[in-house]
């Protein structure tokens, strides 16, 4: 029964992996906000909470008419695509209501109203599905490592391949189309990108949708993964996405990618050789050392 | 618009004026109302509310109404010496909260400044008791008889000889945690702690952990902690391959931890009171609870119901209104009282404890919560229909 070390390590790593894929998605659409705008979406991590009670809804629905016994994989498709277009309207409100106008205020402004956004979704959800946790339909069987002696479960895999996917859609969306190159053009100069008759407004619409819909989609996953969720979820999960946003360089979609793996290995590793009591402990540690020794993130700043 | 805000104005003062001149008796309860752990304050206020009901209905104490003012104090030790001083300015006659062990002992001494008797449904910490105040009681047990319990029965009747111990590194959890390890260590020198370690309350994610303790093969794993928690621990140490059992303490004996944890909660253990439907004095109790709330188990309900009629029934015996000045004569009525109400015989130590220890053993089964051991009695019989297969497994 005792697990051979290097098996044991592999399924930290794997832990690991799945955790964050997810804060990776995340992170995304901070490094994304932030690379547009300048400005730090704290409400970002609320929009990644009501992706998650989303799956939980809408899979209840479907778990009533019977689709999810006959075709799980399909409801579940279904249930991400509905939960992602639910939280781009959420976005576009967002940028709406609480962003536009204060566009050319002081930095400041954007920032508290980002605060306001957040602490007003949180209470949103907590009165409209009340406050205690809310329970995924069980649909999945428990089940441990299924492939052999590699130990994944398929919703690791699932989570993990997803997330890749998600992520070089991204990378080819911002790299090659003319869309995400006047994405870029923003990132660098938005005084010159809308003299250049790119239509500013549209294209930070575009971003929040983007960085909404990836944060939904990450609140899928995690109801998947974990059966539960609660109202307050994205906070701390906003928190570390912004971490991990920072360790690889706010700004930088790569660099998110990069933070988000690298913050869940060192989270789960550090909770299984070290001390699960400092779990949370090491993500703002490693940021610490980050902000010391390559202030700008560990890729420097290119998108 | 200036005139309507000075109407306004004025008729809030009359407002204001008014309410002082009608004669009531204020009584708070307080507990994490909002945030993740809002069900469990949530259901202390139902117990209490239903309490104060029936007291109004028979015309309140002495004739004059009861009110109750709800405190949130999210679980939150500083938040709680706040609600704890907003209680006291209100002027309310006495305290039935806080919930939590780490909001009642810092409050706990709020109250005893300022002379108000506090009866607590839910905080099982020793410490509560133990700092030597006259105004702190509590119809709960307590976690050093909470934890020898389950430390007997891991050690006695489990037969467990290495034992894993997770807490989520509160008052409560950490507390009764190192109970249940000082019980365990006095039980049998035999019995190996192979690991104990803390983790964060409201996290999602422990397989970290758990994969780690898969190494270390433990026979059972302890959880001091509330169910959100405990729930997501019982799934997931499933699915990262562990088949010991979960135990824990009363803070998971909640339907939500079932439900979190679905299938895999099967065979977990907990210590808490015995059944409380099978006290006959309770039927009363969950039949007004079920037509008013509708829902399941609550389980803290119940000893918020008793802790109200309690202090309801020592403000009435020291003389209603009156008694504003002298409320120590409330407590010293407290300590004096023999109740029996939902819970059975309620009596209390000098300490202002419960002077019965009441712990037993509950499993789930079928989705449920069952009553299984009780101290001194060895394993069921029926043990093999609750225990996971691979617990018994001579290799390991």
């Amino acid at each position: 029964m005792t697990l051979p070390l290097d098996a044991m390590l592999l399924q930290q790593l794997v832990n690991g992996l799945t955790l964050g894929s997810i804060y990776a998605l995340i992170a995304l659409g901070y490094t994304m906000v932030y690379g547009i705008l300048e400005m730090i979406n704290f409400a970002h991590g609320e929009i990644y909470m009501i992706g998650s009670y989303l799956c939980i809804i809408f899979l209840g629905i479907f778990t009533y008419f019977g689709l999810t016994q006959s075709h799980l994989l399909l409801s579940l498709f279904l249930v991400a695509i509905l939960s992602a277009v639910t939280c781009a309207g959420y976005g576009i409100a967002m940028e709406r209501i609480a962003y536009r106008p204060i566009r050319s205020a002081h930095r400041l402004s954007p920032l508290i109203s980002a605060l306001g956004v957040s602490i007003f979704l949180q209470n949103y959800v907590m009165l409209t599905q009340g406050s205690s946790d809310k329970v995924f339909p069980h649909v999945f069987p428990i089940s441990s490592n299924s492939f052999g002696a590699f130990p994944i479960t398929p919703i690791q895999l699932f989570i993990i391949v997803s997330a890749i996917l998600l992520m070089a859609g991204l990378h080819f969306f911002v790299q090659k189309t003319s869309l995400g190159k006047a994405m870029r053009a923003v990132a660098q100069d938005k005084m010159m990108a809308s003299l250049c008759g790119i239509p500013i407004d549209r294209v930070i619409v575009v971003t929040f949708v983007i960085g909404s819909m990836l944060a939904a989609m990450a609140g899928v996953m995690v109801s998947i993964y974990y059966g539960v969720t609660s109202f307050y979820i994205g906070y701390v999960a906003g928190m570390k996405a912004f971490t991990a946003a920072v360790i690889g360089g706010i700004g930088n979609i790569p660099g998110a990618m990069l933070g988000g793996i690298l913050l869940g290995m060192i989270e789960s590793l550090g909770a299984a050789y070290v001390s699960s009591e400092f779990k949370d402990g090491f993500a703002f540690i490693i940021l610490i050392f980050i902000l010391i020794f390559r202030p700008s993130g560990l890729l420097t700043k290119n998108a | 618009m200036m005139k309507k805000i000075i109407f306004i104005g004025l008729l809030f003062f009359c407002l204001n004026g008014c309410q002082k001149k009608v004669q009531e008796i204020v009584i708070g309860t307080a507990g994490p109302m909002t945030g993740d752990q809002s069900k469990l304050g949530g259901d202390v206020a139902n117990g209490v509310r239903l309490a104060v009901d029936e007291w109004n209905e028979k015309g309140g104490i002495n004739g004059v109404k009861i009110r109750l003012e709800i405190g949130d104090d999210q679980h939150d030790p500083k938040q709680a010496v706040s609600v704890a001083n907003k209680m006291v300015n209100l002027g309310i006659a006495g305290m039935i909260g806080h919930f939590n062990s780490s909001a009642s002992i810092p409050a706990s001494s709020v109250y005893e400044r300022a002379g108000i008797p506090m009866i607590t449904p839910a905080s099982t910490n020793p410490q509560l008791t133990n700092q030597g105040y006259q105004m702190v009681f509590r119809v709960c047990g307590r976690d050093d008889q909470q934890g020898k319990v389950a430390a007997d029965f891991a050690v006695q009747a489990f037969q467990a000889k290495k034992l894993a111990i997770l807490h989520d590194k509160t008052t409560y959890g950490q507390g009764l945690s190192e109970e249940f390890r000082k019980a365990v260590s006095e039980q049998s020198k035999a019995v190996e702690i192979v690991s104990f370690d803390g983790l964060t309350q409201g996290d999602k994610d422990f397989r970290g952990v758990l994969t780690a303790l898969k190494g270390k093969n433990p026979d059972m794993i302890f959880f001091g902690g509330i169910f959100p928690e405990g729930g997501l621990i019982s799934k997931q140490a499933k699915e990262v391959g562990l088949t010991a059992p979960i135990m824990g303490g009363d803070g998971i004996f909640d339907p939500k931890f079932i439900e979190i944890a679905g299938i895999a909660a099967e065979g977990s253990f907990v210590t808490f009171t015995p059944d409380p439907e099978k006290i006959p004095h309770a039927k009363g109790f969950f039949q007004k609870y079920k037509a008013r709330h509708g829902e399941g188990l609550a389980p803290y309900a119940i000893y918020a119901y008793d802790a109200t009629h309690i202090l309801l029934k020592a403000l009435a015996q020291a003389g209603g209104i009156s008694v504003k000045g002298d409320k120590k004569k409330v407590s010293e009525i407290i300590r004096n009282m023999k109740y029996d109400g939902a819970l059975g015989h309620i009596e209390f130590d000098t300490k202002g404890d419960v002077k019965a220890s009441p712990y037993v053993v509950w499993t789930t089964k079928g989705g449920r919560f069952e009553e299984f051991w009780a101290p001194g009695q060895p394993m069921p019989t029926n043990a093999s229909d609750v225990l996971m297969p691979a617990t018994h497994d001579a290799s390991s």
